[in-house]
């Protein structure tokens, strides 16, 4: 990505891949962070991931504000311009992986004093977690390599992680039908596996964006979808 | 380097018919040899655009389709350019009459030492004896369509050199469709102007190319990006690619046309 003639735009786009990685390794953090914290109900350490944020939106913003400033510096074509808005569609999409894992943080402060309900319940959501973490990375090193086969993995991988979060939503279901006291917990519990599940869907659109940014083509073949929880809703209504 | 089987199917399917075609065009200063094998195809009421590093040979190329070079005897060019069928640098073709069909529009202005008028009647008088009357609409009407006319039509009879730089040049552009050619040349029109008047010439350009065909020199990359429908890149006199203006500026199949338009060489 090097060798402008104009050496200040090479630092120009440096610069941006820099912030991009920062974000990326924090959004890593916060999900694995506020995961922890949820199965160990551990307040201080959501309290953590929710104060980092504040600075993951910081560099977000900024990140924004620099590739915008470059397209008007510079005016940018071709690979230059692909990586510019790639940079802008990147930082949105890791934003918004900070927002989720907030989520589930403040999710394991509300819980923190609640009923419990078998353990079970929780090492499913820890498991579901474990993967969109390797496929988060994952993601983020194809973008820090380059590299579009990887992330084109990535994003044939989403697949598992969407039956993951039906087969666990179908858990969660059958708990509360269980024992009502385990509804609030698995609620939270079922919002935390949606949160987690939208932070896969997020590392298949870097992966998209990896490839338009590498081949200059948009992903055109869909994406296989397992995730059949919006089938699983139409209980008893019919009936009723 | 490219044969006219390489191009791509965006260049090959365009509805447009060829006006002007050029066919393994060898071109020569002497004993230096500055265009190799050129094959390129221009599009009736298209503008095709030629961007390269100085010294790519895609002024050379324009000096070629109206026989500028013929001035000097040093220069030859072998090969076909083909405008309408006809090979235009075989040596039986009337130089005065392709000039008429062919009008070109330079770098700086050109205006003549004469009233904006006459400036304008110039090239008309050249080839024709219109009656005065038809003249002057002629006239008016060239001004009208380089959009210079609403800022000259109370002094037509002052002098052309008397104009700003922009105006000039939109003289320049009155002067070449009076004579109603069929292509237009601009070697690099806006670089001697300022933001203002470049805009003017650019919008300029997409009116006329409803009823000419344009091919444009120019060493702004924006520039070509904006006006121009198809792209030649051309370096070290060869043509290396020659696609759709948005592939060539968005994502381009060779590596020297994407470090060229990204600004990493040239």
């Amino acid at each position: 990505m090097s060798d402008h003639i104009v050496r200040s735009y090479d630092a120009d786009l440096e610069g941006l891949r820099r912030s991009l990685a920062e974000m990326g390794g924090m959004s890593e953090r916060m999900l694995g962070d506020s995961t922890v914290a949820l199965v160990r109900r551990d307040t201080a350490l959501a309290q953590k991931v929710i104060t980092a944020d504040q600075r993951l939106d910081n560099l977000q913003r900024d990140v924004e504000e620099k590739a915008v400033l470059t397209i008007a510096r510079r005016q940018p074509l071709a690979n230059d311009l692909r990586e510019l808005i790639s940079a802008i569609r990147i930082a949105a999409d890791i934003e918004r992986v900070g927002d989720l894992a907030k989520n589930i943080a403040k999710r394991a402060v509300a819980i923190s004093g609640q009923f419990s309900p078998p353990h079970r319940a929780v090492v499913g959501l820890e498991h579901m977690s474990r993967l969109v973490q390797a496929q988060l990375k994952d993601v983020l090193d194809a973008y820090a390599a380059s590299n579009e086969q990887k992330a084109m993995e990535v994003w044939r991988r989403d697949d598992e992680i969407d039956a993951l979060y039906t087969s666990l939503f179908r858990e969660l279901l059958t708990y509360m039908m269980e024992d009502p006291r385990n509804i609030t917990f698995c609620t939270h519990l079922l919002f935390c596996a949606k949160n987690v599940e939208r932070i896969g869907d997020h590392t298949t659109n870097i992966a998209e964006t990896i490839h338009y940014l590498i081949t200059g083509q948009s992903v055109e073949e869909s994406r296989p979808k397992l995730d059949t929880t919006n089938i699983l809703v139409d209980l008893p209504a019919a009936n009723g | 380097m490219l044969s006219t089987l390489e191009l791509s199917p965006q260049v090959l399917d365009a509805q447009a018919p060829i006006r002007i075609a050029v066919k393994n065009l060898d071109f020569y200063y002497g004993e230096h040899k500055a265009l190799k094998n050129v094959n390129l195809s221009f599009r009736d009421r298209h503008v095709t655009a030629l961007i390269g590093p100085s010294g790519c040979g895609k002024s050379t190329l324009l000096r070629i389709f109206n026989r500028i070079y013929s001035l000097y005897p040093e220069q030859r060019a072998t090969g076909e350019v083909l405008l309408d069928g006809r090979n235009v640098i075989s040596n039986d073709v009337d130089v005065n009459e392709l000039r008429s069909r062919i009008g070109m529009v330079f770098q700086k202005p050109t205006p003549f030492p004469m009233s904006i008028y006459d400036n304008v009647a110039f090239g008309i008088r050249l080839y024709e004896k219109p009656p005065k009357s038809e003249l002057d609409d002629r006239v008016e009407g060239a001004l009208r369509r380089s959009a210079l006319w609403d800022e000259v039509k109370d002094k037509l009879k002052s002098s052309g050199m008397g104009l700003s730089g922009g105006q000039q040049q939109r003289l320049c552009i009155a002067r070449t469709i009076a004579q109603k050619p069929e292509v237009i040349l601009f070697d690099e029109p806006t670089s001697a102007l300022d933001p203002i008047s470049t805009g003017k010439i650019e919008d300029l350009l997409e009116q006329l190319k409803s009823d000419f065909t344009i091919v444009i020199v120019t060493h702004n990359m924006q520039q070509a990006a904006r006006v121009s429908q198809y792209t030649a890149f051309m370096y070290l006199g060869e043509v290396v690619e020659f696609d759709a203006t948005n592939t060539i500026f968005m994502n381009p199949n060779k590596k020297q046309t994407q470090d060229y338009v990204t600004g990493r060489f040239g």
